[in-house]
């Protein structure tokens, strides 16, 4: 059951009102006279908006509508009694939606570093789980990207502290690791992985981080301004000065194609693919190159040194092994 | 909306859950009192009535209507379908979600609702907004997500377009890994389970309310996402070296149940149970000259002649 995209806002805040109301209502009633700002923190409702519905409920019921049959409603001294309003004894089931919204919600936060495997959250999702009629911990898992034990605990709290931080960062498209001196501004999960956002001091501009990518983290006493609310996440861009190649794919290299940002993409002969893709650091390249093998082939570069960075890697991968 | 609309579909909703049988809409017309005299006018205020109660998820079924003839439709909302079964949470408890709502957030998905159904919005959530920790745990594609979990929890199979090809499957498990969501169930054409990824669907989801399955007796594993580990044959145990400066991300990967063996220089030695060969030297090779694969000898060698036909 969803409500059809594009609907009326109208016809939403209709349904959202009679829904709210509908899991108020089981509530008050098995309550002994909750106060009107108890009701009003717990359900998100403002007090106006709560009396004008108490008021509507007192021409709700059943046939014949007689008193006995319609929902009573008493407010006194600020409190608020219901009678008669057995039809509404319980809430509305969960919709698929919003239990999922639950559940999903759930299991990510319990992945969290310092989740809470055995406690309240825990038991509230067996406990869900079983009115859904799902397998606790089993109908849905969700994990939001990998970190060494530590670090994303020690960035959290130095976004939340405005610290420094000193990281030991590997940095994987130029596959070297390097000491950073960077100011925190917000870590997110996104696609599947941690990234903190934050302004780095050798590079002196605004910098992405994969917190995977973090060996170890030092909290600095330094401390510094946190930058304006909407400026802490908001996306990076390639910007036009990064060097581009063309790459040509096989069907079975497509993947480069949704996995990576690219652009001018066409079609060539035998189902192959002809792309442009940013080349920002040279070992993402060579990556690339040495793994696909025979199915990419670069037909262009705008740097003469990425024309042949699979053969290159390829061989020095090579010494590697004692031959070539 | 207007006082006026919110009075009448409570009171539709309560008529339909109190009712002992399926009430027509000429009943429910004359029950309530409320809708408009005019025929069409009547019509189109019901319609947008059921409409509105079918959004927010209230099983109204239509039934013939008992010893009419000729059969007349006719509307309940059974009270098994409609009464939310109380799972008993302690207030520790909803609090706990609202905290956990609070911090993982699924884009088009929100958690208020349900949990203004399981009691209210309980506790406080603490400082999730101020540590920047707002979660998007990936949009959800195609709004396929939500029918496959209500599809899991009915245990009833579900029809959808992958691959250019109509699926049928009992869905077992959602997950949400790497970026992406994974539906895990059985392919009843293809008679075994299989792994679909949701952001290929070429179609929305239907479920099936007839095809009624068991769930395994097993707990079924989660998705399979180390491309080494996928196909079917004897694993076989690869030893593969890695330098101090990669060493860190590879135990982190693995896990550290995986180092056989940590060096004076800070490289590590891995075992990786491979049963996909081509994955596994496509991801052995994202380490560059980083890494090397010491054993067995034919899986290095398969390297080497692979490096071998690039190099020249």
């Amino acid at each position: 059951m969803t409500s059809a995209p594009g609907a009326p806002a109208a016809r939403t805040s209709a349904s959202d009102r009679v829904a709210r109301l509908l899991a108020v209502v089981p509530w008050i009633a098995a309550h002994d006279g909750p106060t009107v700002d108890e009701i009003c923190e717990r359900f998100a409702v403002s007090r106006r908006k709560l009396l004008e519905d108490l008021e509507i409920l007192m021409l709700v019921g059943v046939p014949p509508y007689t008193p006995d049959t319609l929902i009573d409603v008493t407010i006194e001294g600020d409190r608020v009694w219901l009678r008669f309003a057995d039809v509404f004894a319980r809430p509305l089931h969960l919709t698929p939606e919003q239990g999922l919204a639950l559940v999903a919600a759930g299991a990510a936060s319990q992945g969290l570093p310092g989740g809470d495997r055995e406690g309240p959250l825990a038991t509230a999702l067996a406990k869900l789980a079983a009115v859904l009629g799902v397998e606790p911990g089993e109908a849905v898992s969700v994990t939001l990207g990998e970190t060494r034990p530590g670090v994303l605990e020690a960035l959290r709290s130095a976004v939340s502290e405005h610290r420094r931080v000193r990281l030991d960062y590997y940095a994987y498209g130029r596959d070297e690791r390097s000491s950073r001196d960077v100011d925190p501004h917000a870590v997110v999960a996104h696609g599947g992985a941690w990234y903190l956002h934050g302004h780095c001091h050798q590079a002196r501009d605004r910098r992405l981080f994969r917190v995977d990518r973090v060996v170890d983290v030092e909290v600095l006493d330094a401390t510094f301004d946190p930058p304006p609310e909407s400026e802490g996440d908001t996306p990076l861009v390639l910007g036009p000065d990064v060097p581009r190649v063309t790459l040509e794919l096989a069907p079975a290299a497509r993947w480069v194609a949704e996995t990576y940002p690219v652009d001018d993409v066409s079609d060539t002969e035998h189902g192959w693919l002809r792309v442009r893709v940013a080349v920002t650091a040279t070992p993402w390249l060579e990556r690339l190159l040495v793994r696909l093998g025979d199915d990419a082939r670069v037909v262009e570069a705008d740097q003469p040194a990425h024309e042949d960075a699979g053969p290159v890697a390829a061989r020095r991968i090579l010494s590697r092994y004692g031959a070539g | 909306m207007s006082a006026a609309k919110l009075e009448r579909l409570l009171n539709l909703t309560a008529l339909l859950l109190e009712t002992p049988r399926p009430l027509s809409a000429a009943e429910i017309r004359a029950r309530l009192g409320v809708y408009p005299d005019e025929t069409d006018a009547f019509r189109r205020a019901f319609e947008r009535d059921k409409d509105d109660l079918r959004a927010m998820g209230v099983p109204l079924e239509i039934e013939t209507v008992p010893g009419v003839v000729p059969a007349v439709e006719g509307y309940r909302i059974p009270k098994d379908r409609y009464y939310l079964r109380d799972p008993g949470l302690t207030p520790d408890e909803l609090a706990a979600l609202r905290l956990a709502a609070s911090l993982v957030q699924l884009d088009g998905l929100s958690a208020r609702e349900g949990l203004l159904k399981l009691g209210g919005l309980v506790g406080d959530t603490g400082d999730a907004g101020d540590a920047g920790v707002g979660l998007a745990v990936g949009s959800l594609p195609g709004g396929n997500v939500a029918p496959l979990f209500g599809a899991i929890a009915a245990q009833v199979a579900v029809r959808f377009t992958y691959r250019s090809e109509v699926r049928t499957v009992d869905p077992y498990r959602l997950d949400f890994a790497r970026g992406r969501w994974y539906v895990s169930g059985y392919d009843h054409a293809r008679r075994a389970e299989r792994v679909f990824r949701l952001d290929r669907f070429e179609s929305t989801t239907e479920a099936l309310p007839d095809a009624r399955f068991e769930r395994p007796a097993v707990a079924v594993p989660g998705v399979q996402l180390d491309p080494w580990k996928i196909g079917d044959g004897e694993p076989v145990e690869a030893r593969v070296l890695v330098d101090a400066a990669q060493a860190p991300w590879i135990v982190q990967h693995l896990g550290p149940g995986a180092v056989a063996e940590e060096r004076p220089d800070g490289s590590v030695v891995v075992t990786m149970a491979v049963t996909n060969r081509d994955n596994f030297r496509s991801f052995v090779l994202t380490f560059l000259d980083h890494a090397e694969v010491l054993e067995p000898g034919d899986l290095r060698d398969e390297i080497v002649a692979w490096l071998e036909k690039q190099a020249a």
